[in-house]
C-alpha cells in the first residue's frame, strides 16, 4: 500500500511518465479492491481505467506531442502556498480518521459479497434508475466528444 | 478501530482510508502546482480513484454493497469527464499552443 502511495509521488513528472505511473497506481488500487472482496469493481477498474481511460490519455499525448513543462510560474509563492493548504487539508483528513466510528456490519455473506451476480442483482433492482441515468450520461459524453472533435474539420 | 479479515489476516480499515487520503492529497498537490492542463486532468483522475477506494473500503467494512455500486457510478462519471475534458483540450490545442494553464485564463470566444 505504501508502494502505491510512493508511486503516486512519481506522477509528478513529465506528462507521459505521469500517465504511466498513474497506470501503476490504478493497478495497485485494483489489487486493493480485490483484497476488499470487490471483484466486479476490480475488473471494471482494470478494464475501464487502466485500459480505456489511460489509452485515451496516451493517445492525446501522442497527438499533441511531448509538451514541455514550463518551470516558472506566475506566482512565485504558489508552490509553498499550495503545500501549506494541502498540509492543512491532510491534517483535517487525519483528524477525521481519528474520530471515525464504524457501525455494526450487516453480517452479509462474504463469499457472495461483491461478485458479479450480487452486484448485478442490486444494480438492476434497487439502482435501476441511477443505472439508466448513467447510460444517458455516457451517451451525452460521447456525443459531446464527437461534436467537439469534428467541429474544426467541418468549418474549414 | 475495526479489523477486517482479509485472506485470513487481520487488517485495519483505516489503513485503506489513510492510503486514500494520501492519494487524494497527492492529486490535490498535482492540480495546484502543475502547469500542464493534461497533467491536471490526470491528477483529477487520481483524486477520483482515491474517493473510489474509500467507498469500497467502507462498503467492505459495513458489509453493504451500496458503496461498491456507488464506486461503479463514480467510475463511469470519471470516464465521461475524462472523455469530455480531453476533447476540450484537443480543441484548445488545435487553436493555439497552451502548455501553461494560465495561458487560457481569458474567457473569450
Amino acid at each position: 500500500m505504501a508502494v502505491a502511495g510512493g508511486i503516486g509521488v512519481i506522477a509528478f513528472r513529465q506528462p507521459i511518465r505521469s500517465v504511466l505511473s498513474l497506470v501503476v497506481v490504478m493497478i495497485a488500487l485494483s489489487i486493493l479492491f480485490l483484497l476488499l472482496s470487490a471483484q466486479f469493481i476490480f475488473v471494471a477498474q482494470v478494464i475501464v481505467y487502466a485500459g480505456a481511460v489511460m489509452v485515451l490519455f496516451l493517445f492525446v499525448i501522442a497527438l499533441l506531442g511531448p509538451a514541455k513543462e514550463i518551470a516558472k510560474g506566475r506566482l512565485r509563492f504558489q508552490t509553498w502556498l499550495s503545500a501549506l493548504f494541502v498540509l492543512a487539508l491532510f491534517g483535517l483528513m487525519w483528524a477525521m480518521l481519528q474520530g471515525v466510528q464504524y457501525r455494526q456490519p450487516d453480517k452479509a455473506d462474504l463469499n457472495a459479497f461483491g461478485t458479479v451476480q450480487s452486484i448485478g442483482i442490486q444494480l438492476f433492482t434497487t439502482y435501476l434508475y441511477p443505472f439508466e441515468l448513467t447510460s444517458l450520461l455516457l451517451l451525452t459524453a460521447a456525443i459531446g466528444a464527437i461534436y467537439l472533435s469534428r467541429r474544426e474539420g467541418d468549418d474549414r | 478501530m475495526s479489523m477486517l479479515d482479509i485472506g485470513g489476516s487481520q487488517l485495519d480499515t483505516s489503513w485503506f482510508l489513510l492510503l486514500a487520503a494520501m492519494l487524494f492529497i497527492l492529486g490535490t498537490i498535482g492540480v495546484l502546482i502543475r502547469r500542464n492542463p493534461l497533467v491536471i486532468l490526470i491528477c483529477i483522475e487520481l483524486m477520483l480513484n482515491a474517493a473510489n477506494l474509500t467507498l469500497v473500503a467502507f462498503s467492505r467494512q459495513v458489509q453493504n454493497l451500496d458503496g461498491q455500486l456507488f464506486a461503479l457510478m463514480s467510475m463511469t462519471v470519471a470516464a465521461a469527464e475524462a472523455v469530455v475534458g480531453l476533447a476540450i483540450l484537443v480543441d484548445i490545442f488545435r487553436h493555439r499552443d497552451a502548455e501553461d494553464i494560465d495561458d487560457l485564463s481569458e474567457l473569450k470566444g
